[in-house]
């Protein structure tokens, strides 16, 4: 916070770009109107927010993570992951109310650059753009195990050559390419894709929920919940935080949402909760089948084997499909919401504005999109499940906290034009412990993936003053 | 599809009716397309709104978009609505950077009061107007708009009442329609009727709009097969050598 820039717009950059004002942010439910008089229509109802937020976020949590989480926390797994979903939700209450009163395209980097100022928001502002590098990134190394897992389920030779990263690649290069080239219903598509996912999940977690507690056969044996004592239920919980990335996402396409004021907080609240419970069930269902060594040992697609032993090959086979669309889905939407950051920070020229260039063929965001592939598959490449989800966590849990902040900020000291459709109740204390939770998730990281997270936001703040010094964001709509 | 009451359950107030029709005709800026002169010509004696339309693929937000191309977009609608300008008629222009085209032209359609939507083909000299009738239609609306864009000039309507297998009574919906725009003052020897039985009207309607310079028929309700295939206009316009004009049905509150 610190900083008192004076408000209003101003500054430039390096190459002499000053921020872009697009549109006042006032809207009537369907459109925005820019300065020039255009209408920007809105065409992403509720069911489409919901679908984008339980579409990025169901890949993780259920397909790659349930094996690696049990491996760790044992039983206590399930507590891991109701503890993410807690943060989450903490987390989206604050970012539900900022997104309503600013409704446009950027999510958690716009608001924090407009209550706390250009720094800030140029490191929350390039680490997001990276962190959702990371995080499709590990959604595609997923995409590759289970693409490799069904070759092998059905008895396609691979010679032992490992094939996940391979896959991983090509498949990231497929991502790239279609949306370069522009995807005709892509979110209708997403919305089918989430749809057929629920009904798989719902009906496999329903019998063998039942299964566990005893309904059929006999009740599985509890095994001890905390196996390995409290401490790795709270770090496990560090490492499967990027189960719950996805609802933030909504706010980035908060541009393009019908009646901004209801769908938000609506769409980002219910996907948590929806994608909440599944994790949570899932884990019980899978540590109840298994036992969590055993689970353990399965790796990244834990689940099949879960699903095997419920329903056979074909359970198996129906997951593994499940676990394909999931991370595909989850994957391609983290590549466009890559692209929608960079535009975010280029249009406030913190980097260049070439970077939100549109192909007119096409029309399809080239540059912004080649800043989220490229990377990314260098990172596919290094093949590190573990590190890449908690690089990724760690960079969102910092926007996180800071939303949470900013919407402090915001509030006791309410700038005129502040007039959010959706108040958060005890603002003071579900920011407060939102903020404190989100850093603390942070602390129980792996070392190694704390240094990378730091190392991203000092050169973040440096690029800054080397490019941006200039740049005033604080107030500026 | 309800019985042939024209409007009953809408508010039919003739005075509603008898304003300037209002004809949206929306264009895709960027893609090139345009209006030809004649056309202008024909709709000039209606209030014309150009809406100027960008479609974009869903992974480009909007705001993007139009920091890049709102100042073309302006400019070739500012274009369109000087080829209406030539042809003596000012207008109202809007431009609109969307992901669903037929979600901002409805909205924009129910924002200005709109009569009917052009779907746009090419054309040359208009005269002659074929309106095939094939379910309930807003017949002052569509009487209106017909009236007006032929009341300076010499061309003829062709009242083409189409029955289908649903039981639709062609012929009173026609004799209806000719007899509200004989009140509208058009001269009874520009008005020809004929109905027709048809299994498969959207076709036949294609066929026989080459004897024709234009086609103004109603919205038609949603169906299962509409939701398939498209609205029977926007198939209409696709098969049709003419431009279309869709008369939308009024709405409660309009």
């Amino acid at each position: 916070m610190g900083t008192s820039q004076p408000p209003g717009s101003g500054g430039t950059n390096e190459s002499g770009e000053a921020p872009v004002q697009v549109a006042p942010p006032t809207t009537d439910g369907e459109t925005t109107v820019t300065e020039e008089g255009s209408e920007l229509e809105r065409s992403i109802g509720l069911k489409g927010g919901v679908a984008i937020g339980v579409g990025t976020m169901i890949g993780a949590g259920i397909f790659v993570f349930p094996g690696l989480a049990a491996g760790r926390a044992g039983p206590a797994a399930a507590g891991s992951f109701a503890i993410g979903a807690v943060v989450a939700l903490l987390v989206a209450l604050p970012a539900s109310e900022l997104a309503t009163a600013m409704p446009k395209s950027g999510g958690g980097y716009y608001f924090i650059s407009r209550a706390l100022g250009a720094l800030p928001g140029a490191v929350v502002g390039i680490s997001i753009w990276l962190g959702l590098v990371f995080a499709t990134a590990f959604y595609l190394v997923g995409f590759g195990n289970y693409a490799a897992a069904l070759l092998a389920e059905a008895g396609v030779p691979v010679g032992g050559v490992p094939v996940v990263v391979p896959l991983a690649l090509v498949f990231g290069v497929a991502l790239t390419v279609l949306n370069l080239f522009g995807t005709e219903n892509a979110a209708k598509l997403q919305n089918y894709v989430v749809g057929v996912l629920l009904t798989i999940l719902v009906a496999f977690l329903g019998y063998g929920g039942l299964d566990a507690v005893g309904v059929f056969g006999n009740a599985s044996t509890p095994e001890t919940f905390f196996p390995r004592g409290v401490m790795p239920m709270f770090t496990t919980a560090a490492l499967v935080f990027t189960s719950y990335l996805g609802f933030a996402q909504v706010a980035t396409v908060a541009g393009d949402i019908k009646d901004p004021g209801r769908s938000l907080p609506l769409a980002m609240v219910g996907s948590v909760v929806i994608v909440g419970v599944l994790y949570v069930s899932t884990i019980f269902v899978a540590t109840s089948a298994f036992g969590s060594e055993a689970l353990s040992r399965f790796g990244e697609t834990a689940i099949v084997e879960v699903a095997r032993a419920y329903f056979g090959n074909a359970g198996a086979l129906a997951i593994l499909v499940a676990g394909l669309l999931a991370t595909v889905s989850s994957a391609n939407a983290s590549i466009l919401s890559t692209s929608r950051a960079v535009f975010a920070i280029s249009k406030d020229a913190l980097v260049p504005q070439y970077a939100s260039r549109l192909n007119l063929t096409y029309g399809t965001p080239h540059v912004a999109l080649a800043m989220a592939g490229g990377p990314v598959l260098v990172l596919v490449a290094l093949g590190e499940v573990e590190v890449l989800a908690e690089v990724a966590s760690f960079l969102h849990l910092v926007m996180y906290g800071l939303m949470c902040v900013a919407l402090v900020a915001m509030r006791r000291d309410e700038p005129e034009w502040y007039d959010p459709d959706f108040r958060v109740p005890a603002y003071w204390l579900v920011a407060g412990v939102g903020a404190v939770a989100s850093f603390a998730l942070i602390g129980f990281m792996q070392r190694a993936s704390q240094i990378i997270g730091l190392a991203i936001m000092v050169a973040a703040a440096g690029w800054y003053k080397y490019y941006a010094s200039d740049v005033r964001l604080k107030g500026v709509l | 599809m309800t019985d042939d009451e024209p409007a009953a359950d809408s508010t039919p107030e003739p005075l509603d009716v008898r304003e300037p029709p209002r004809v949206l005709v929306p264009v895709e800026v960027l893609e090139g397309e345009s209006l030809s002169e004649s056309l202008a010509a024909f709709l000039a004696p209606s209030e014309v709104v150009v809406l100027g339309y960008h479609v974009l693929p869903e992974q480009t937000p909007t705001e993007q978009a139009s920091m890049q191309f709102e100042g073309r977009a302006l400019a070739a609608v500012e274009d369109i609505a000087e080829t209406f300008r030539a042809a003596g008629r000012d207008v109202e222009t809007r431009v609109a950077f969307t992901h669903d085209r037929d979600q901002t032209v409805e909205r924009v359609a129910a924002e200005v009061g709109a009569t009917a939507v052009l779907l746009p083909n090419p054309s040359g000299k208009i005269r002659d107007v074929l309106v095939p009738i094939r379910g309930v239609v807003d017949t002052g609306r569509l009487a209106d708009l017909v009236a007006t864009l032929l009341a300076d000039g010499d061309g003829t309507v062709a009242l083409w009442g189409v029955a289908g297998s649903d039981g639709f009574d062609a012929a009173a919906a026609v004799e209806t329609v000719r007899e509200t725009l004989r009140d509208r003052g058009l001269a009874a020897d520009r008005i020809t009727t004929e109905t027709a039985a048809s299994e498969s009207p959207i076709r036949d309607v294609v066929a026989r709009s080459e004897e024709f310079d234009v086609v103004v028929m109603g919205a038609g309700g949603a169906s299962l097969f509409a939701a398939l295939f498209g609205d029977d206009t926007e198939r209409v316009a696709e098969g049709a050598v003419d431009p279309v004009l869709v008369v939308r049905d009024r709405t409660v509150g309009e």
